[in-house]
């Protein structure tokens, strides 16, 4: 009976077991190793940095302990950005899965050349942010852009989006939608397409008006799509960068700025790393809160 | 006692050894490495100034044969300081730079930078009473040279001149800021709506820009935004008059308005921009219209900060930096200056420079270029304030404040006084 | 009476089908229409360029402003830059990406769930918290404006490894259990039996990856300090500071130089990789 309380070690493993073994460790090797290295480590050398006053010139750092994080507190350029990149993920994130599962619904009906339009509709999702970041700013100018063309017969008076506090950030949310509708389009087109014609054709045999149908039916069982696309749409938007970067700059007056680019900022401008990685921090961590809700709440939310 | 006769004996070997070999060592220190030296230029500019930069660089590579000159196009100005700071913290730096006026203080600050009073000390006495004083000014650092005046410039004032013709004034520069206010109200065209589709003037707001031209209004109501101990003055009568203008051309008269390009000027949106001279190049040639450069408007008195950039040295190795010293000369001396005044509009750094022939007859044929010449006996340094971190941008986000905001003058300037004394205490003193 | 309600529903079906072809039409100009305006404004002068209300067409194609465009800056070693580095960061994130998969997916270890949500956590993580430590790193490496300073961050793909681990959890347990029978080691399987039924997926991943790393600007601006190690995207961003010298047509051709690539790519496969997409992440 001994044999049976016998610890489990390398040596006691079956060959099968053995090779097991080394062939997991061999085969995620490479990847754990690249993982390590380039981002689970800076986690912690950036939060080692954010203790310090550190200007990226010197060897000189000076400890700081948590002054950067008090610092954030009280600076109302940081919770003026916090609103922003809550309120640019809010809406655009909304906006788009509604805009997207409104096209994907037209699109399942089964019409002619739906190819073409869904290639098209999908296009910017591999174009380059910096050459949607340069058209869109020049479709925003006052004088000369396109956009003048659809809102000037409208009544709209002149407005310069990029360089006005309150239309910049609609401006970055515009660009935002418009490159993310064709992702979210084809996702919600392929949970479509999942469901069976016999439930529809049930619930129309029962008396169903198309209200019920899409609010009973079609929602709860393209759930897990929409719960997808709503977590990953929120953190990719918390995480942009290129758009407010090229087109607005954070600006006028920070009413365009995000948490990223304020990092960068003040990172690679205004030579404060340590505040810089503080930054870097507390996004990370609100990233992981909104992924532990995610977990929560998708055992709850979805349906299958 | 032979003992210790022989023990003193090899004591003195020992030392007479150690000694001469070390003088050895410091004698194959002192011999040049084989071969040229090469060394790394990173410059900034592109267009005219651009190609300017690399023909002088050509010329001095083909000038010697015992050094090589490479230079990398590094973006602007505000590319190259994010490059430097990375490339010092990662201990992987160029060694010569070009670097705009206002950063080459946070650097020499952090001692980064080559001390050049050991490299200007072998040079002849007068090495360097050649250069214009109001643009070596800025090189210093407590009261040790770091850089030499590379490309400088000044603020101009670019004019449509066709308009102004259009407009019915007289073809000549306003002269001073009142002057120049009723010249943008009769510049102002709206159109039937009464949207308008013309304006006097574009105010830069640029992220390194924007702060040099409104230094040079406070200059001209006899202010200025800061000293050379950071007191700052922005809440004093100069500052706010100036502020006040230019947010009353913006509000009131409806006259200016907040531009981020000049291709404002060359679509015909504004009738008058703010420029560097060392733009002249690029905007002679894109222009489909007449251009009429001019000084920065006066009011009590002329006066324009003094920008562009110099050419410092955060190179290490002791061979390099003779090697880049050597560059250096070559770059600021007469006859490079010369040439780069010549091509794009920067202004010649010293006397014999404004004085080479091929430039004064160049001047001559095309009167228009001497205006950054002109322009050089109001040249004042800038305001200490910009060599802060967060400076220019602190500055940058006041005219935001007034030109876009609308915000009250008297608060706007309180508040920059107060992040700029904020700035200046916690990341400076 | 009847013959009415017939017509009626015909009517109102043909109704609706030119609503759905409307609302699609109209979408497809909104999302289009951005593409077809920079094309436009390359190939304009620079007069026609700043004209309300705007030009549709030029009087003259202007060509030249991809030449000058072209040459404001070394495109041709940009286009280079981002082939090598595109092409290897993709080759070497497949293969450590099919690794893992398989390993996550096929190798029995106690731990194994464990060390899967830590991959997973990875993809969590904002790569901007990454920027200062990782270039320090490259830094003492001495990998600063080298290749391998672009590509090796960023090689560790979670996404791939995901999306190959859920392909192969698909693949019959009779093919793999076959394998080990005639006593192939995990080696051999992945290369004999996982890989070659993958073949879909990992040509999606492929093209995907491609051109995610094509498109790439925040790390690659950062790494390069070198005109001549630069990237497309990133050296179409630099000729912005030449604003006197060129103009929104000369931005315009530029961008058009970043785009062609991909869109060709895209436009050719766009039906395998649009269907890759739905496919991997719905199973999500």
């Amino acid at each position: 009976m001994a044999h049976l309380n016998r610890k489990r070690t390398v040596h006691s493993m079956s060959i099968r077991e053995k090779r097991d073994l080394y062939a997991f460790v061999g085969f995620t090797a490479p990847t754990f190793i690249l993982l390590g290295i380039f981002i689970f480590w800076p986690i912690f050398y950036s939060f080692y940095l954010s203790l310090f006053k550190w200007n990226m010139i010197s060897p000189r750092k000076t400890f700081l302990g948590f002054q950067n994080y008090r610092d954030m507190y009280n600076d109302p350029v940081f919770w003026l950005v916090v609103k922003n990149t809550l309120l640019m993920a809010f809406f655009t994130v909304i906006v788009k899965m509604a805009i997207s599962l409104y096209l994907a619904s037209q699109l399942n009906k089964k019409v002619k050349g739906s190819s073409v339009y869904r290639a098209i509709i999908f296009s910017p999702t591999f174009t380059a942010n910096v050459a949607i970041a340069m058209v869109w700013a020049w479709i925003f100018e006052p004088t000369y852009g396109l956009l003048r063309v659809v809102l000037k017969p409208l009544g709209f008076p002149m407005i310069d989006w990029i360089h006005s506090t309150s239309h910049s950030l609609p401006a970055v949310i515009i660009v935002l939608i418009w490159s993310g509708i064709g992702y979210d389009m084809v996702l919600f087109l392929a949970a479509l397409k999942n469901i069976s014609m016999e439930i529809y054709d049930a619930a129309l045999v029962d008396g169903a008006n198309s209200y019920q149908i899409f609010w009973r039916i079609t929602f709860p069982l393209i759930s897990p799509t929409t719960f997808f696309l709503l977590i990953t749409g929120f953190i990719n938007v918390l995480k942009a960068f290129d758009i407010v970067r090229i087109m607005t700059e954070g600006g006028p007056l920070n009413s365009s700025n995000v948490v990223v680019h304020f990092l960068y900022q003040n990172a690679f401008q205004w030579f404060r790393t340590g505040y810089a990685s503080a930054l870097a921090l507390i996004l990370f961590l609100f990233i992981m809160f909104i992924t532990l809700i995610q977990n929560r709440l998708s055992k709850r939310w979805v349906h299958y | 006692m032979k003992k210790k006769r022989v023990a003193v004996v090899v004591v003195i070997a020992m030392v007479l050894c150690l000694s001469t070999s070390l003088w050895a060592a410091g004698q194959v220190e002192q011999t040049k490495p084989e071969g040229p030296i090469k060394i790394i230029y990173w410059r900034s500019l592109t267009g005219v100034a651009g190609e300017a930069q690399e023909e002088i660089v050509k010329r001095f590579n083909e000038s010697r044969s015992d050094i090589i000159v490479e230079s990398q196009f590094q973006g602007a100005y505000a590319e190259i300081l994010q490059k430097l700071q990375a490339g010092l913290a990662a201990g992987d730096v160029p060694d010569l730079v070009l670097l705009d006026s206002p950063h080459l203080q946070i650097f020499a600050k952090e001692g980064v930078l080559v001390n050049l009073d050991e490299f200007v000390a072998k040079e002849p006495k007068n090495f360097l009473q050649d250069y214009i004083p109001g643009l070596l000014a800025d090189s210093y650092y407590n009261n040790s040279l770091y850089a030499l005046p590379a490309l400088r410039s000044t603020p101009l004032l670019y004019i449509n001149e066709d308009m102004l013709a259009e407009a019915g004034l007289p073809r000549r520069a306003p002269a001073t800021w009142d002057e120049f206010r009723e010249y943008c109200k009769k510049l102002t065209k709206v159109d039937a709506n009464g949207e308008p589709i013309q304006y006097g003037v574009g105010f830069t707001m640029g992220a390194t820009t924007a702060h040099w031209y409104f230094q040079g209004a406070v200059y001209a109501f006899d202010g200025k935004i800061s000293d050379e101990n950071f007191v700052v003055h922005l809440t004093e009568a100069p500052a706010v008059a100036a502020a006040k203008l230019w947010q009353d051309m913006v509000f009131k008269d409806k006259s200016a308005v907040p531009s981020t390009s000049h291709d404002d000027l060359f679509n015909k949106k504004v009738a008058m921009v703010f420029g560097s001279t060392g733009s002249m190049g690029n905007v002679m040639n894109r222009a489909t219209f007449k251009v009429l450069p001019a000084f920065i408007p006066g009011q009590v008195r002329n006066g324009v900060p003094v920008g562009g950039s110099v050419i410092a040295m955060p190179s290490t190795d002791k061979w390099r930096q003779w090697a880049a010293w050597e560059f250096m000369k070559f770059f600021t001396g007469t006859d490079s200056q010369a040439y780069l005044a010549e091509k794009t509009g920067y202004m010649p750094n010293s006397t014999s420079a404004s004085n080479h022939p091929d430039l004064v007859k160049y001047y001559a044929a095309n009167p228009h270029w001497k205006v950054a010449i002109d322009q050089l006996k109001f040249v004042q340094p800038q305001a200490s304030v910009i060599s802060l971190p967060k400076g220019t941008e602190i500055l940058r986000q006041m005219l935001e404040k007034l030109l876009i905001a609308n915000m009250d003058v008297y608060t706007v300037m309180a508040e920059t006084k107060a992040d700029l004394d904020k700035e200046y205490n916690e990341n400076f003193k | 009476m009847q013959n009415n309600s017939i017509a009626t529903h015909r009517f109102y079906k043909i109704v609706s089908k030119i609503a759905t072809h409307c609302i699609l039409l109209a979408a497809t100009i909104t999302i289009g229409m951005p593409f077809v305006w920079m094309l436009v404004t390359a190939i304009k002068s620079p007069q026609e360029v700043s004209i309300f209300p705007p030009i549709w067409w030029p009087e003259v194609i202007r060509w030249d402003n991809f030449v000058t465009a072209w040459n404001t800056a070394p495109f041709g070693r940009f286009y280079i830059n981002s082939i090598v580095t595109a092409a290897a960061g993709v080759l070497l994130g497949l293969i450590t990406s099919a690794f893992a998969a398989y390993a996550f997916a096929r190798i029995r270890f106690k731990y194994r769930d464990f060390f899967f949500l830590l991959m997973l956590a990875a993809m969590m993580i904002p790569g901007q918290i990454a920027l200062i430590p990782n270039y320090v790193i490259l830094a003492k490496l001495k990998w600063i404006n080298t290749y391998q300073g672009i590509v090796v961050p960023h090689i560790a793909n979670v996404f791939g490894a995901f999306l190959l681990r859920q392909y192969f959890m698909t693949i019959p347990d009779s093919l793999f259990d076959a394998a080990e029978i005639d006593g192939l080691g995990h080696m051999k399987i992945m290369l004999h039996v996982a890989l070659p039924l993958s073949k879909p997926v990992l040509g999606t991943l492929l093209l995907y990856l491609f051109i995610q790393k094509w498109n790439a600007y925040l790390w690659p601006l950062i790494v390069t300090s070198k005109q001549n190690m630069r990237t497309l995207p990133v050296g179409l961003a630099m000729i912005r500071s030449a604003e006197y010298a060129i103009g929104p047509e000369h931005l315009m051709a530029a961008s058009i130089f970043v785009l062609v690539p991909v869109l060709i790519i895209y436009f050719l496969a766009q039906k395998q990789l649009i269907e890759g997409i739905a496919t991997g992440a719905v199973k999500g």
